[in-house]
């Protein structure tokens, strides 16, 4: 083990994710101490102090990744302000969740959770829902690859095997439950239209990618637990079941071919 | 030998995949397309089908402490095998350590100890993915006590020992160069011909103290300058124009890859500089380019 290297890499690390500043994290290190100690590590000159070329690297850091989260959250940005206030979430964000995967797209995996018990939650309460739902776009985005079931398949089936098929949900769709009915916010920002506040109220969204394109929308109750059945496995006569026992659905058939067919031609289901 | 390309980025998907631009080839960077599917596969697939491409990552993280993650290198090997790049490069510094990730490129202090640990690991890399690699040196703005040699001195010994190839930057040649004060044109001259497969073409930002590897503008005059020189003494070296930040129309970059090209062909019909006549003469008969590239293929 390549002890001296390891030893600097580390304190590089430390000064350069100091929560407030280079030089705070300087005096922090015990073996560096206030006398300039970083400079028997890092060579400084009469344009830049050792200090100043760490500084360097501390604000790439946080504003690399700044930028990326901007970038995955324009809604939670929106509702925030592009300000001290999403600044402010960040550098909080990055000191319990520091990146540790090789992609910079994984940066913004914990972002909901972090706002969850965020004190940004007392202006805008559903802004962790917010943050879930643009970080499930993100991974839909770049979820795995499956071919479409086309309805032809489906036609050919002898009507005896209908009730045992099991139906596929694309493995990068997503069904999530969320408090706070942030769709329509998140679609606001999405088409630079003014955004109201999310309303409360216990909602699945489905998040699904078509064509390379991701796209997202509430789900009405029974359609929501027929999907969700889909995804456990379960078989044709069980969605049907589960689709005529929902109190709103009037014509149970009619309602499960509707749905049979939006989920068709949205390319939600995986064939082969 | 590639010819003379650009960096393959979002903003340039629709117009490389609609209208096929003329384009030598496009250099990818590898982590943006070490995903499970959607969109950035479908945009590689349909470029590939079209263009030479070469891998180029920038979270190898060949200089960390850490152990380097199998799973980043079957991700890589397996991207490698689908769509068969001519070369895969990644950065000659350390990325991050103890489990957590800086996403930026650090540099190295250039010791024995540095040049041990690196030579080690770019070998279980090259063993991993079953072909040598490209290491580039990296634009640094800071530059260690603990150094016994020089950069120059530090990458060629890297690449000699663990028998790889070398991407040189010259963009990031000139940014270090005026961050630390030392001769651009001694690098370019120290560098084993033997190894340079690739170059890197950029621009940066000046911020008076220092200048910073922002690829956000056109390549300035110094670095085509120090591109000049190096196309007279490695030769035939394929080109790659990278812009990240304010990047323009596709148009613009074509244009700079073909003043790339327009330079070289310039500069193999000057004279070589006496001095560096026999090495030159040598580096475009066993460059180890086109060998390398084949390796990379077979």
């Amino acid at each position: 083990m390549p002890t001296r290297l390891k030893k600097l890499e580390s304190l590089l690390y430390r000064l350069i994710t100091a929560p407030s500043g280079v030089a705070e994290g300087i005096a922090a290190e015990r073996d560096l101490g206030p006398g300039g100690g970083l400079d028997a590590i890092v060579l400084g000159d009469d344009r830049l102090s050792a200090e100043a070329r760490v500084d360097i690297y501390a604000d790439m850091y946080f504003y690399r990744l700044l930028d990326a989260l901007k970038e995955d959250f324009p809604a939670t940005l929106a509702v925030l302000g592009d300000s001290d206030n999403f600044h402010n979430l960040v550098t909080g964000y990055l000191l319990e969740y520091p990146p540790t995967e090789p992609s910079i797209s994984c940066c913004g995996r914990y972002l909901a959770v972090y706002l969850r018990d965020h004190p940004a939650r007392e202006d805008a309460p559903f802004i962790a829902d917010l943050a879930r739902l643009e970080r499930a776009i993100v991974e839909v985005f770049l979820g795995p690859d499956a071919a479409a079931l086309e309805a032809d398949s489906l036609h050919a089936l002898a009507p005896a095997d209908w009730p045992a098929i099991k139906l596929r949900l694309q493995p990068s769709a997503q069904i999530l439950a969320l408090q706070w009915r942030v769709s329509e916010l998140l679609r606001a920002v999405e088409e630079q239209r003014p955004w109201k506040p999310a309303e409360q109220g216990a909602v699945k969204v489905l998040v699904w990618r078509r064509n390379a394109r991701v796209f997202y929308r509430d789900l009405e109750e029974a359609e929501a637990a027929a999907l969700e059945a889909v995804s456990r496995g379960a078989a044709f006569a069980k969605i049907c079941e589960i689709v005529a026992a929902d109190d709103h659905t009037q014509d149970p058939v009619a309602a499960m071919n509707r749905m049979l067919a939006r989920w068709l031609s949205d390319g939600l289901l995986m064939g082969g | 030998m590639l010819g003379y390309g650009v960096g393959l980025r979002r903003q340039h998907y629709s117009h490389v995949l609609e209208t096929c631009p003329k384009m030598d080839w496009f250099e990818v960077i590898s982590e943006n397309f070490m995903v499970a599917g959607g969109r950035p596969l479908e945009v590689l697939e349909g470029v590939r089908a079209n263009y030479p491409i070469a891998m180029h990552g920038v979270s190898m993280s060949i200089g960390s402490t850490d152990p380097l993650r199998p799973s980043y290198l079957r991700q890589l090997r397996d991207l490698a095998r689908r769509f068969e790049p001519a070369w895969i490069s990644d950065h000659l510094c350390w990325t991050g350590v103890g489990g957590r990730n800086l996403h930026d490129l650090l540099p190295l202090p250039y010791t024995e100890e540095a040049i041990r640990h690196v030579v080690a690991r770019i070998r279980q890399v090259q063993d991993a993915l079953g072909r040598p690699i490209l290491i580039e040196n990296v634009s640094s703005y800071m530059a260690f006590a603990a150094s016994t040699m020089t950069e120059w001195e530090f990458i060629s010994a890297i690449a000699a020992e663990a028998d790889c190839g070398i991407l040189l930057d010259i963009n990031n040649i000139f940014v270090s160069a005026f961050n630390h004060r030392f001769d651009a044109h001694q690098y370019i001259d120290a560098v084993p011909a033997e190894r340079v497969v690739q170059y890197h073409l950029a621009g940066h930002s000046d911020h008076g103290t220092h200048l910073l590897d922002t690829h956000d503008h056109p390549v300035c005059d110094e670095v085509w300058a120090l591109y000049e020189r190096a196309a007279r003494r490695f030769g035939a070296v394929s080109a790659l124009v990278e812009w990240d930040d304010h990047i323009p129309e596709f148009a613009e970059l074509a244009q700079t890859a073909d003043r790339a090209r327009t330079i070289f062909a310039t500069a193999a019909r000057t004279p070589k500089h006496d001095s560096l006549k026999n090495r030159d003469a040598d580096s475009t008969e066993k460059t180890g380019k086109p060998a390398l590239s084949a390796d990379h293929r077979a």
